[in-house]
Protein backbone atom coordinates (compact mmCIF):
# COMPACT_ATOMS: atom_id res chain seq x y z
CA UNK A 1 0.00 0.00 0.00
CA UNK A 2 1.10 3.64 -0.35
CA UNK A 3 1.29 3.76 3.30
CA UNK A 4 3.89 1.31 3.82
CA UNK A 5 5.91 2.42 0.09
CA UNK A 6 8.36 4.79 1.88
CA UNK A 7 9.35 2.54 4.31
CA UNK A 8 9.92 0.36 2.47
CA UNK A 9 12.07 2.06 0.01
CA UNK A 10 13.74 3.66 3.16
CA UNK A 11 16.53 0.66 3.02
CA UNK A 12 17.75 1.39 -0.36
CA UNK A 13 18.62 4.74 0.07
CA UNK A 14 21.63 3.73 2.15
CA UNK A 15 23.84 1.70 -0.20
CA UNK A 16 22.94 3.14 -3.66
CA UNK A 17 22.56 6.64 -2.55
CA UNK A 18 26.01 8.02 -3.49
CA UNK A 19 26.61 6.79 -6.86
CA UNK A 20 22.52 7.49 -7.79
CA UNK A 21 23.45 10.59 -7.25
CA UNK A 22 27.16 10.81 -9.55
CA UNK A 23 24.60 8.96 -11.93
CA UNK A 24 21.84 11.65 -11.95
CA UNK A 25 24.28 14.20 -12.55
CA UNK A 26 26.44 12.23 -15.37
CA UNK A 27 23.12 11.90 -16.97
CA UNK A 28 21.84 15.55 -16.39
CA UNK A 29 25.00 16.67 -17.52
CA UNK A 30 25.02 14.65 -20.79
CA UNK A 31 21.87 15.89 -21.75
CA UNK A 32 22.85 19.34 -21.36
CA UNK A 33 25.60 18.71 -23.23
CA UNK A 34 23.31 17.27 -25.88
CA UNK A 35 21.26 20.09 -26.10
CA UNK A 36 24.03 22.59 -26.38
CA UNK A 37 25.93 20.76 -29.46
CA UNK A 38 22.05 20.40 -30.88
CA UNK A 39 21.54 23.62 -30.53
CA UNK A 40 25.33 24.73 -32.00
CA UNK A 41 24.48 22.16 -34.99
CA UNK A 42 21.33 23.89 -35.86
CA UNK A 43 23.06 27.48 -35.55
CA UNK A 44 25.77 26.21 -38.38
CA UNK A 45 23.08 24.20 -40.55
CA UNK A 46 20.90 27.30 -40.58
CA UNK A 47 23.83 30.14 -40.84
CA UNK A 48 22.29 31.26 -43.89
CA UNK A 49 19.01 32.50 -41.78
CA UNK A 50 21.29 34.79 -40.12
CA UNK A 51 21.61 37.05 -43.10
CA UNK A 52 18.01 38.49 -42.12
CA UNK A 53 19.97 39.60 -38.35
CA UNK A 54 23.25 41.72 -40.11
CA UNK A 55 21.90 44.29 -37.88
CA UNK A 56 21.33 42.32 -35.06
CA UNK A 57 25.21 41.16 -35.46
CA UNK A 58 26.79 44.76 -34.99
CA UNK A 59 24.46 46.18 -33.04
CA UNK A 60 25.95 42.83 -30.47
CA UNK A 61 29.74 43.78 -31.34
CA UNK A 62 28.68 47.21 -30.32
CA UNK A 63 27.08 46.27 -27.27
CA UNK A 64 29.96 43.61 -25.99
CA UNK A 65 32.21 47.01 -26.29
CA UNK A 66 30.56 49.14 -24.85
CA UNK A 67 29.80 47.13 -21.45
CA UNK A 68 33.54 45.69 -21.76
CA UNK A 69 35.75 47.87 -22.27
CA UNK A 70 36.26 50.05 -18.68
CA UNK A 71 36.83 47.38 -17.32
CA UNK A 72 38.90 45.54 -19.53
CA UNK A 73 41.28 49.02 -18.90
CA UNK A 74 40.90 48.71 -15.36
CA UNK A 75 41.94 45.22 -14.98
CA UNK A 76 44.72 44.87 -18.00
CA UNK A 77 46.24 48.25 -16.19
CA UNK A 78 46.58 46.81 -12.94
CA UNK A 79 47.22 43.40 -13.53
CA UNK A 80 50.56 44.66 -15.93
CA UNK A 81 51.28 46.55 -12.81
CA UNK A 82 51.28 43.63 -10.46
CA UNK A 83 53.16 41.79 -12.69
CA UNK A 84 55.83 43.80 -13.15
CA UNK A 85 56.11 44.82 -9.24
CA UNK A 86 55.92 41.15 -8.23
CA UNK A 87 57.88 40.25 -11.06
CA UNK A 88 60.80 42.39 -9.54
CA UNK A 89 60.30 41.75 -6.08
CA UNK A 90 61.00 37.93 -7.07
CA UNK A 91 64.16 38.27 -8.00
CA UNK A 92 67.44 37.42 -7.14
CA UNK A 93 69.20 40.58 -6.98
CA UNK A 94 72.61 39.53 -8.89
CA UNK A 95 70.02 38.87 -11.53
CA UNK A 96 69.28 41.90 -14.58
CA UNK A 97 66.44 44.29 -14.07
CA UNK A 98 65.84 44.20 -17.52
CA UNK A 99 64.33 40.31 -17.30
CA UNK A 100 61.00 41.95 -15.74
CA UNK A 101 60.12 43.39 -19.43
CA UNK A 102 60.38 39.76 -20.62
CA UNK A 103 58.37 38.30 -17.46
CA UNK A 104 55.89 40.84 -17.79
CA UNK A 105 55.18 40.62 -21.65
CA UNK A 106 55.57 36.83 -21.61
CA UNK A 107 53.15 36.47 -18.85
CA UNK A 108 50.68 39.21 -19.94
CA UNK A 109 50.50 37.99 -23.66
CA UNK A 110 50.25 34.02 -22.99
CA UNK A 111 48.18 33.66 -20.16
CA UNK A 112 47.17 36.65 -18.05
CA UNK A 113 44.93 38.77 -20.31
CA UNK A 114 43.35 36.36 -22.46
CA UNK A 115 42.25 34.56 -19.30
CA UNK A 116 41.64 37.62 -17.28
CA UNK A 117 39.55 39.18 -20.08
CA UNK A 118 37.88 36.30 -20.14
CA UNK A 119 36.74 35.32 -16.24
CA UNK A 120 35.76 38.81 -16.04
CA UNK A 121 33.38 38.91 -19.21
CA UNK A 122 32.13 35.60 -18.29
CA UNK A 123 30.97 37.51 -15.91
CA UNK A 124 29.53 40.52 -17.94
CA UNK A 125 29.09 39.81 -21.30
CA UNK A 126 27.65 35.97 -20.49
CA UNK A 127 25.38 37.28 -17.84
CA UNK A 128 23.67 39.69 -19.86
CA UNK A 129 23.28 37.49 -23.03
CA UNK A 130 21.45 34.88 -20.89
CA UNK A 131 19.56 37.49 -19.23
CA UNK A 132 18.33 39.12 -22.30
CA UNK A 133 17.42 35.37 -23.99
CA UNK A 134 16.20 34.60 -21.00
CA UNK A 135 13.69 37.36 -20.34
CA UNK A 136 12.79 36.99 -24.12
CA UNK A 137 12.09 33.61 -23.70
CA UNK A 138 9.76 33.30 -20.22
CA UNK A 139 8.07 36.65 -21.69
CA UNK A 140 6.66 34.45 -25.03
CA UNK A 141 9.25 37.10 -27.35
CA UNK A 142 10.97 33.81 -29.26
CA UNK A 143 7.77 32.42 -29.56
CA UNK A 144 6.61 35.51 -31.05
CA UNK A 145 10.00 35.73 -33.07
CA UNK A 146 9.30 32.43 -34.69
CA UNK A 147 5.36 33.40 -35.20
CA UNK A 148 6.69 36.00 -37.23
CA UNK A 149 8.32 33.67 -39.26
CA UNK A 150 12.07 34.93 -37.93
CA UNK A 151 14.45 31.52 -37.10
CA UNK A 152 14.52 32.39 -32.98
CA UNK A 153 18.38 31.13 -32.72
CA UNK A 154 19.53 32.70 -36.10
CA UNK A 155 18.04 36.07 -34.62
CA UNK A 156 19.13 35.98 -31.15
CA UNK A 157 21.81 33.43 -31.50
CA UNK A 158 24.13 33.14 -34.04
CA UNK A 159 24.97 37.32 -33.89
CA UNK A 160 25.94 36.93 -29.96
CA UNK A 161 28.34 34.29 -30.62
CA UNK A 162 30.02 35.70 -33.85
CA UNK A 163 30.24 39.03 -31.83
CA UNK A 164 31.68 37.53 -28.98
CA UNK A 165 34.15 35.52 -31.46
CA UNK A 166 35.39 38.75 -33.34
CA UNK A 167 34.92 41.26 -30.38
CA UNK A 168 37.13 38.95 -27.46
CA UNK A 169 40.46 39.31 -29.69
CA UNK A 170 40.24 42.97 -30.12
CA UNK A 171 39.61 43.11 -26.63
CA UNK A 172 42.80 41.21 -26.09
CA UNK A 173 44.68 43.10 -28.18
CA UNK A 174 43.69 46.40 -26.07
CA UNK A 175 44.22 44.62 -22.58
CA UNK A 176 47.85 43.54 -24.42
CA UNK A 177 48.52 47.05 -24.71
CA UNK A 178 47.46 48.69 -21.57
CA UNK A 179 49.03 45.83 -19.62
CA UNK A 180 51.97 46.33 -20.63
CA UNK A 181 51.82 49.73 -20.45
CA UNK A 182 50.88 48.95 -16.92
CA UNK A 183 53.91 47.20 -16.43
CA UNK A 184 56.32 49.64 -17.55
CA UNK A 185 54.16 52.10 -15.22
CA UNK A 186 55.18 49.71 -11.89
CA UNK A 187 58.34 48.77 -13.14
CA UNK A 188 59.40 52.42 -13.46
CA UNK A 189 57.59 53.77 -10.33
CA UNK A 190 57.39 51.05 -7.87
CA UNK A 191 60.22 48.71 -8.61
CA UNK A 192 62.39 51.48 -10.02
CA UNK A 193 63.79 49.84 -13.16
CA UNK A 194 64.81 52.41 -16.18
CA UNK A 195 62.32 52.36 -18.47
CA UNK A 196 65.17 51.86 -21.09
CA UNK A 197 66.03 48.09 -19.32
CA UNK A 198 62.35 47.03 -19.18
CA UNK A 199 61.53 47.90 -22.91
CA UNK A 200 64.84 46.36 -23.96
CA UNK A 201 63.20 42.59 -21.63
CA UNK A 202 60.36 42.96 -23.51
CA UNK A 203 61.69 43.37 -26.94
CA UNK A 204 63.90 40.39 -26.57
CA UNK A 205 61.28 38.23 -25.46
CA UNK A 206 58.66 38.60 -27.65
CA UNK A 207 57.61 36.41 -29.81
CA UNK A 208 54.91 36.57 -32.12
CA UNK A 209 53.62 33.39 -31.43
CA UNK A 210 52.96 33.98 -27.71
CA UNK A 211 50.73 36.74 -29.44
CA UNK A 212 48.80 34.52 -31.71
CA UNK A 213 48.67 32.28 -29.06
CA UNK A 214 46.86 34.42 -26.91
CA UNK A 215 44.36 35.64 -29.44
CA UNK A 216 43.14 31.93 -30.53
CA UNK A 217 42.50 31.35 -27.11
CA UNK A 218 40.49 34.92 -26.98
CA UNK A 219 38.90 33.93 -30.10
CA UNK A 220 38.14 30.40 -28.43
CA UNK A 221 36.73 32.10 -24.70
CA UNK A 222 34.85 34.40 -26.67
CA UNK A 223 32.96 31.41 -28.66
CA UNK A 224 32.77 29.34 -25.34
CA UNK A 225 31.04 32.25 -23.01
CA UNK A 226 28.37 33.52 -25.76
CA UNK A 227 27.41 30.10 -26.64
CA UNK A 228 27.48 28.78 -23.01
CA UNK A 229 25.07 32.09 -22.02
CA UNK A 230 23.15 31.95 -25.04
CA UNK A 231 22.38 28.31 -24.74
CA UNK A 232 21.79 28.92 -21.01
CA UNK A 233 19.08 32.12 -21.62
CA UNK A 234 17.53 30.07 -25.00
CA UNK A 235 16.45 26.80 -22.50
CA UNK A 236 14.91 29.45 -19.38
CA UNK A 237 12.41 27.62 -17.69
CA UNK A 238 10.71 28.57 -14.50
CA UNK A 239 9.56 32.71 -15.51
CA UNK A 240 11.56 35.30 -13.96
CA UNK A 241 13.18 33.25 -11.15
CA UNK A 242 14.11 30.86 -13.73
CA UNK A 243 16.24 33.55 -15.43
CA UNK A 244 17.79 34.81 -12.40
CA UNK A 245 19.16 30.68 -11.57
CA UNK A 246 20.25 30.52 -15.41
CA UNK A 247 22.60 33.74 -15.35
CA UNK A 248 24.06 32.56 -11.83
CA UNK A 249 24.64 29.35 -13.75
CA UNK A 250 26.10 31.07 -16.98
CA UNK A 251 28.65 33.07 -14.57
CA UNK A 252 30.05 29.16 -13.12
CA UNK A 253 29.65 27.25 -15.90
CA UNK A 254 31.46 29.97 -18.16
CA UNK A 255 34.40 30.24 -15.81
CA UNK A 256 34.65 26.44 -15.50
CA UNK A 257 34.53 26.02 -18.99
CA UNK A 258 37.78 28.62 -19.17
CA UNK A 259 39.83 27.75 -17.09
CA UNK A 260 39.59 23.85 -18.34
CA UNK A 261 39.80 25.01 -22.03
CA UNK A 262 42.88 27.42 -20.94
CA UNK A 263 44.75 24.17 -19.47
CA UNK A 264 43.94 22.19 -22.41
CA UNK A 265 45.07 24.75 -25.19
CA UNK A 266 48.32 24.95 -23.07
CA UNK A 267 48.85 21.34 -22.50
CA UNK A 268 47.83 20.44 -26.61
CA UNK A 269 48.86 23.69 -28.35
CA UNK A 270 52.24 25.35 -26.65
CA UNK B 1 -9.30 25.79 -43.82
CA UNK B 2 -7.36 24.59 -40.25
CA UNK B 3 -8.13 20.97 -39.59
CA UNK B 4 -6.99 19.36 -35.68
CA UNK B 5 -7.46 15.99 -35.21
CA UNK B 6 -7.31 14.11 -31.98
CA UNK B 7 -4.87 16.17 -30.85
CA UNK B 8 -3.06 15.36 -26.60
CA UNK B 9 -0.05 17.09 -24.90
CA UNK B 10 0.96 16.46 -21.27
CA UNK B 11 3.50 18.52 -19.47
CA UNK B 12 5.73 16.63 -16.73
CA UNK B 13 3.11 13.36 -17.33
CA UNK B 14 0.30 16.01 -16.43
CA UNK B 15 -1.82 15.57 -19.15
CA UNK B 16 -3.44 19.40 -20.67
CA UNK B 17 -4.74 18.26 -24.13
CA UNK B 18 -6.73 14.93 -24.05
CA UNK B 19 -8.11 14.69 -27.55
CA UNK B 20 -8.94 18.18 -29.25
CA UNK B 21 -11.11 17.87 -32.48
CA UNK B 22 -12.01 21.28 -33.86
CA UNK B 23 -12.20 22.80 -37.67
CA UNK B 24 -11.96 26.01 -38.87
CA UNK B 25 -13.71 27.29 -42.12
CA UNK B 26 -12.17 29.41 -44.82
CA UNK B 27 -13.56 32.90 -43.65
CA UNK B 28 -15.01 32.42 -40.60
CA UNK B 29 -14.18 33.41 -37.25
CA UNK B 30 -13.94 30.54 -34.62
CA UNK B 31 -14.04 30.91 -30.99
CA UNK B 32 -12.75 28.72 -28.37
CA UNK B 33 -14.09 28.99 -25.33
CA UNK B 34 -12.73 27.19 -21.71
CA UNK B 35 -11.58 27.64 -18.73
CA UNK B 36 -8.30 28.90 -17.46
CA UNK B 37 -5.30 26.25 -17.81
CA UNK B 38 -7.61 24.49 -19.95
CA UNK B 39 -4.88 24.45 -22.73
CA UNK B 40 -6.22 26.68 -25.22
CA UNK B 41 -2.59 28.68 -25.53
CA UNK B 42 -0.89 25.98 -25.59
CA UNK B 43 -3.45 24.63 -28.43
CA UNK B 44 -3.03 27.80 -30.10
CA UNK B 45 0.99 27.73 -30.20
CA UNK B 46 0.66 24.14 -31.59
CA UNK B 47 -1.13 25.67 -34.87
CA UNK B 48 1.73 27.50 -35.80
CA UNK B 49 4.35 24.79 -34.92
CA UNK B 50 5.91 26.79 -31.82
CA UNK B 51 5.22 23.34 -29.40
CA UNK B 52 4.75 19.83 -30.45
CA UNK B 53 1.46 17.84 -29.69
CA UNK B 54 2.27 13.75 -28.35
CA UNK B 55 -0.48 12.95 -30.92
CA UNK B 56 -2.98 13.99 -33.23
CA UNK B 57 -2.65 15.85 -36.69
CA UNK B 58 -2.97 19.70 -37.36
CA UNK B 59 -3.50 20.45 -41.01
CA UNK B 60 -3.43 24.18 -42.27
CA UNK B 61 -4.60 24.49 -46.34
CA UNK B 62 -4.29 20.44 -46.91
CA UNK B 63 -0.47 20.59 -45.39
CA UNK B 64 0.53 18.75 -42.39
CA UNK B 65 1.77 21.09 -39.96
CA UNK B 66 3.77 18.48 -38.28
CA UNK B 67 5.56 16.79 -40.23
CA UNK B 68 6.94 20.22 -42.16
CA UNK B 69 9.88 20.80 -42.58
CA UNK B 70 12.02 24.11 -40.94
CA UNK B 71 11.31 26.23 -44.13
CA UNK B 72 8.15 25.38 -45.12
CA UNK B 73 7.11 25.53 -41.37
CA UNK B 74 8.55 29.32 -41.61
CA UNK B 75 6.53 29.73 -44.76
CA UNK B 76 3.13 28.72 -43.40
CA UNK B 77 4.04 31.19 -40.13
CA UNK B 78 4.06 34.03 -42.25
CA UNK B 79 0.61 33.88 -43.67
CA UNK B 80 -0.53 33.87 -39.62
CA UNK B 81 -0.91 37.02 -37.15
CA UNK B 82 -0.62 35.71 -33.69
CA UNK B 83 -1.52 37.70 -30.65
CA UNK B 84 -0.02 36.25 -27.54
CA UNK B 85 -1.62 36.81 -24.43
CA UNK B 86 0.70 38.85 -22.45
CA UNK B 87 1.32 40.45 -26.11
CA UNK B 88 5.01 39.66 -25.73
CA UNK B 89 6.38 42.86 -27.17
CA UNK B 90 10.16 43.20 -28.17
CA UNK B 91 11.13 45.28 -24.92
CA UNK B 92 14.39 46.17 -26.30
CA UNK B 93 13.05 47.82 -29.71
CA UNK B 94 10.35 50.59 -29.94
CA UNK B 95 6.43 50.59 -30.47
CA UNK B 96 7.01 51.00 -34.19
CA UNK B 97 9.97 48.81 -34.70
CA UNK B 98 8.01 45.99 -32.86
CA UNK B 99 5.59 46.44 -35.59
CA UNK B 100 7.58 47.13 -38.41
CA UNK B 101 9.60 43.78 -37.94
CA UNK B 102 6.85 41.52 -39.17
CA UNK B 103 7.31 43.58 -42.24
CA UNK B 104 11.15 43.53 -42.12
CA UNK B 105 11.12 39.97 -42.09
CA UNK B 106 9.22 39.52 -45.07
CA UNK B 107 12.00 41.61 -46.85
CA UNK B 108 14.60 39.76 -46.09
CA UNK B 109 13.73 36.89 -47.62
CA UNK B 110 12.05 38.45 -50.25
CA UNK B 111 8.10 37.37 -49.62
CA UNK B 112 7.09 40.99 -49.50
CA UNK B 113 9.20 43.93 -51.04
CA UNK B 114 8.53 47.24 -49.36
CA UNK B 115 10.90 50.33 -49.07
CA UNK B 116 11.25 51.91 -45.54
CA UNK B 117 8.80 54.53 -46.30
CA UNK B 118 6.10 52.27 -47.19
CA UNK B 119 6.50 50.22 -43.79
CA UNK B 120 6.51 53.51 -42.02
CA UNK B 121 3.30 54.39 -43.56
CA UNK B 122 1.82 50.08 -42.76
CA UNK B 123 2.87 50.93 -39.32
CA UNK B 124 1.67 53.70 -38.74
CA UNK B 125 -1.67 52.86 -40.39
CA UNK B 126 -1.54 49.77 -38.44
CA UNK B 127 -1.41 51.51 -34.96
CA UNK B 128 -3.85 54.19 -36.01
CA UNK B 129 -6.59 51.38 -36.48
CA UNK B 130 -5.65 49.86 -33.12
CA UNK B 131 -6.08 53.03 -31.54
CA UNK B 132 -2.35 54.17 -30.97
CA UNK B 133 -1.44 56.91 -33.19
CA UNK B 134 1.68 58.79 -32.78
CA UNK B 135 3.20 55.99 -30.60
CA UNK B 136 5.57 54.75 -32.71
CA UNK B 137 8.88 56.38 -30.48
CA UNK B 138 7.44 55.06 -27.30
CA UNK B 139 9.18 51.92 -25.76
CA UNK B 140 6.70 48.73 -24.71
CA UNK B 141 7.67 49.24 -21.25
CA UNK B 142 6.17 52.93 -21.32
CA UNK B 143 2.88 51.12 -22.02
CA UNK B 144 -0.28 50.13 -19.92
CA UNK B 145 -1.25 46.36 -20.78
CA UNK B 146 -4.08 47.31 -22.95
CA UNK B 147 -1.87 49.01 -24.91
CA UNK B 148 0.90 46.20 -25.27
CA UNK B 149 -2.29 44.44 -25.96
CA UNK B 150 -2.91 46.78 -28.50
CA UNK B 151 0.18 47.25 -30.26
CA UNK B 152 0.23 43.27 -29.66
CA UNK B 153 -2.79 43.50 -32.36
CA UNK B 154 -0.93 46.17 -34.83
CA UNK B 155 2.20 43.66 -35.07
CA UNK B 156 0.11 41.16 -35.84
CA UNK B 157 -2.10 42.06 -38.71
CA UNK B 158 0.35 44.59 -40.36
CA UNK B 159 1.44 41.99 -43.10
CA UNK B 160 -2.20 40.92 -43.74
CA UNK B 161 -2.19 37.68 -43.18
CA UNK B 162 -4.62 35.25 -44.16
CA UNK B 163 -5.03 33.59 -40.72
CA UNK B 164 -5.30 35.32 -37.21
CA UNK B 165 -4.87 34.12 -33.60
CA UNK B 166 -6.41 35.94 -31.25
CA UNK B 167 -4.95 34.73 -27.24
CA UNK B 168 -7.39 36.98 -25.39
CA UNK B 169 -7.72 39.70 -27.62
CA UNK B 170 -10.33 41.64 -25.00
CA UNK B 171 -9.16 40.36 -21.69
CA UNK B 172 -8.01 43.10 -19.62
CA UNK B 173 -9.17 46.00 -21.92
CA UNK B 174 -11.81 48.61 -20.30
CA UNK B 175 -15.34 47.88 -22.69
CA UNK B 176 -15.22 50.84 -25.40
CA UNK B 177 -11.53 49.59 -26.53
CA UNK B 178 -12.60 45.85 -26.02
CA UNK B 179 -15.61 47.01 -28.80
CA UNK B 180 -13.41 48.73 -30.86
CA UNK B 181 -10.92 45.65 -30.71
CA UNK B 182 -14.46 42.80 -31.92
CA UNK B 183 -15.12 45.59 -34.46
CA UNK B 184 -11.88 45.41 -35.84
CA UNK B 185 -11.87 41.43 -36.07
CA UNK B 186 -15.05 42.13 -37.83
CA UNK B 187 -13.44 44.32 -40.17
CA UNK B 188 -10.98 41.99 -40.90
CA UNK B 189 -13.30 38.89 -41.89
CA UNK B 190 -15.48 41.16 -43.58
CA UNK B 191 -13.48 42.98 -45.52
CA UNK B 192 -10.00 41.43 -45.57
CA UNK B 193 -11.85 37.36 -45.82
CA UNK B 194 -9.40 36.70 -42.36
CA UNK B 195 -10.16 32.98 -41.17
CA UNK B 196 -9.82 33.11 -37.24
CA UNK B 197 -9.25 31.83 -34.29
CA UNK B 198 -10.45 33.52 -31.18
CA UNK B 199 -9.65 32.11 -27.62
CA UNK B 200 -11.27 34.58 -24.70
CA UNK B 201 -13.43 33.81 -21.60
CA UNK B 202 -15.09 36.40 -22.21
CA UNK B 203 -18.62 35.46 -23.50
CA UNK B 204 -20.17 38.36 -25.03
CA UNK B 205 -17.22 39.19 -26.86
CA UNK B 206 -17.08 35.83 -28.14
CA UNK B 207 -20.94 36.51 -29.27
CA UNK B 208 -20.47 40.06 -30.92
CA UNK B 209 -17.54 37.83 -33.07
CA UNK B 210 -17.61 34.28 -33.13
CA UNK B 211 -19.66 32.44 -36.20
CA UNK B 212 -19.11 29.07 -34.71
CA UNK B 213 -17.93 28.19 -31.08
CA UNK B 214 -15.83 25.20 -29.52
CA UNK B 215 -16.20 24.63 -25.99
CA UNK B 216 -12.84 22.96 -24.56
CA UNK B 217 -13.32 21.57 -21.34
CA UNK B 218 -11.18 19.05 -19.09
CA UNK B 219 -8.72 18.93 -21.99
CA UNK B 220 -11.44 17.63 -24.83
CA UNK B 221 -13.25 19.54 -27.02
CA UNK B 222 -16.99 19.38 -25.50
CA UNK B 223 -19.06 20.52 -28.07
CA UNK B 224 -18.79 22.89 -31.50
CA UNK B 225 -21.33 24.67 -32.89
CA UNK B 226 -22.97 28.24 -33.76
CA UNK B 227 -24.53 29.91 -30.58
CA UNK B 228 -27.87 29.14 -31.36
CA UNK B 229 -26.70 25.30 -30.93
CA UNK B 230 -24.60 25.84 -27.66
CA UNK B 231 -27.98 27.60 -26.07
CA UNK B 232 -30.08 25.38 -26.98
CA UNK B 233 -27.45 22.16 -26.00
CA UNK B 234 -29.44 19.74 -23.91
CA UNK B 235 -25.92 18.51 -23.24
CA UNK B 236 -25.60 19.07 -19.44
CA UNK B 237 -21.88 20.06 -19.54
CA UNK B 238 -22.08 22.77 -22.21
CA UNK B 239 -25.40 23.79 -20.04
CA UNK B 240 -23.39 24.24 -17.36
CA UNK B 241 -20.29 26.47 -18.55
CA UNK B 242 -22.36 28.93 -20.75
CA UNK B 243 -24.43 29.56 -17.66
CA UNK B 244 -21.66 29.71 -15.37
CA UNK B 245 -19.69 31.93 -18.33
CA UNK B 246 -22.60 34.16 -18.31
CA UNK B 247 -22.85 34.58 -14.95
CA UNK B 248 -19.29 35.36 -13.57
CA UNK B 249 -18.64 37.85 -17.13
CA UNK B 250 -19.47 41.39 -16.76
CA UNK B 251 -23.16 42.42 -17.17
CA UNK B 252 -24.01 45.05 -19.46
CA UNK B 253 -27.12 46.72 -21.33
CA UNK B 254 -27.53 45.76 -24.31
N1 LIG C 1 5.87 25.15 -22.12
C1 LIG C 1 5.19 24.58 -21.10
N2 LIG C 1 5.82 23.76 -20.26
C2 LIG C 1 5.16 23.17 -19.24
N3 LIG C 1 3.86 23.36 -18.97
C3 LIG C 1 3.17 24.20 -19.77
C4 LIG C 1 3.80 24.85 -20.88
N4 LIG C 1 2.88 25.61 -21.50
C5 LIG C 1 1.73 25.43 -20.81
N5 LIG C 1 1.89 24.59 -19.77
C6 LIG C 1 0.84 24.15 -18.84
O1 LIG C 1 -0.27 23.74 -19.59
C7 LIG C 1 -1.46 24.13 -18.96
C8 LIG C 1 -2.35 24.86 -19.94
O2 LIG C 1 -1.79 26.11 -20.21
P1 LIG C 1 -2.43 27.18 -21.18
O3 LIG C 1 -1.61 28.40 -21.05
O4 LIG C 1 -2.59 26.62 -22.53
O5 LIG C 1 -3.86 27.41 -20.55
P2 LIG C 1 -4.99 28.39 -21.06
O6 LIG C 1 -6.17 27.58 -21.40
O7 LIG C 1 -4.44 29.28 -22.11
O8 LIG C 1 -5.29 29.20 -19.74
P3 LIG C 1 -5.59 30.76 -19.58
O9 LIG C 1 -7.00 30.94 -19.97
O10 LIG C 1 -5.37 31.01 -18.12
O11 LIG C 1 -4.64 31.48 -20.45
C9 LIG C 1 -1.07 24.96 -17.75
O12 LIG C 1 -1.21 24.16 -16.61
C10 LIG C 1 0.38 25.29 -17.98
O13 LIG C 1 1.07 25.30 -16.76
MG1 LIG D 1 -3.90 31.14 -22.25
Amino acid sequence: MDLAAPAARAPRLHGPLFFEVIGRVTISFLEHLGMYFGLIWWMVGNIRNARESSKNFFSQMVQIGNDSIPIVIFVSTFVGMVTAVQSAYQLYSWIPRSVVGGLVIKSVLLELTPLLTALVLAGKVGATITAEIGSMRVTEQVDALEAMGFDSVSFLITPRILAGIVMFPVLVVFGDLLAVLGGLFGAVIVAHIPAGAFIAGMKSSFVTRDAVFGLTKATIFGYTITSIASYQGYYVVGGSAGVGKATMSTVVYTCLAVVILDFILASTLL
Amino acid sequence: MITIRDIRKSFDERPVLRGVNIDVRDRETLVVLGRSGGGKSVMLKMIVGLLKPDSGSINVDGNDVLSMTYPKLRELRFKFGFLFQGAALFDSLTVGDNVALALRRGRATHELELTEGEIAERVTFALEVVGLKNTEAVMPSNLSGGMKKRVGLARAIVPSPRYMLYDEPTTGLDMETADEINVLINDLRTKLGVTSIVVTHDIHSAFVVGDRFAILNDGRTLMTGTRAEIENSTDEDVRKYISSSLSTSRTRLT
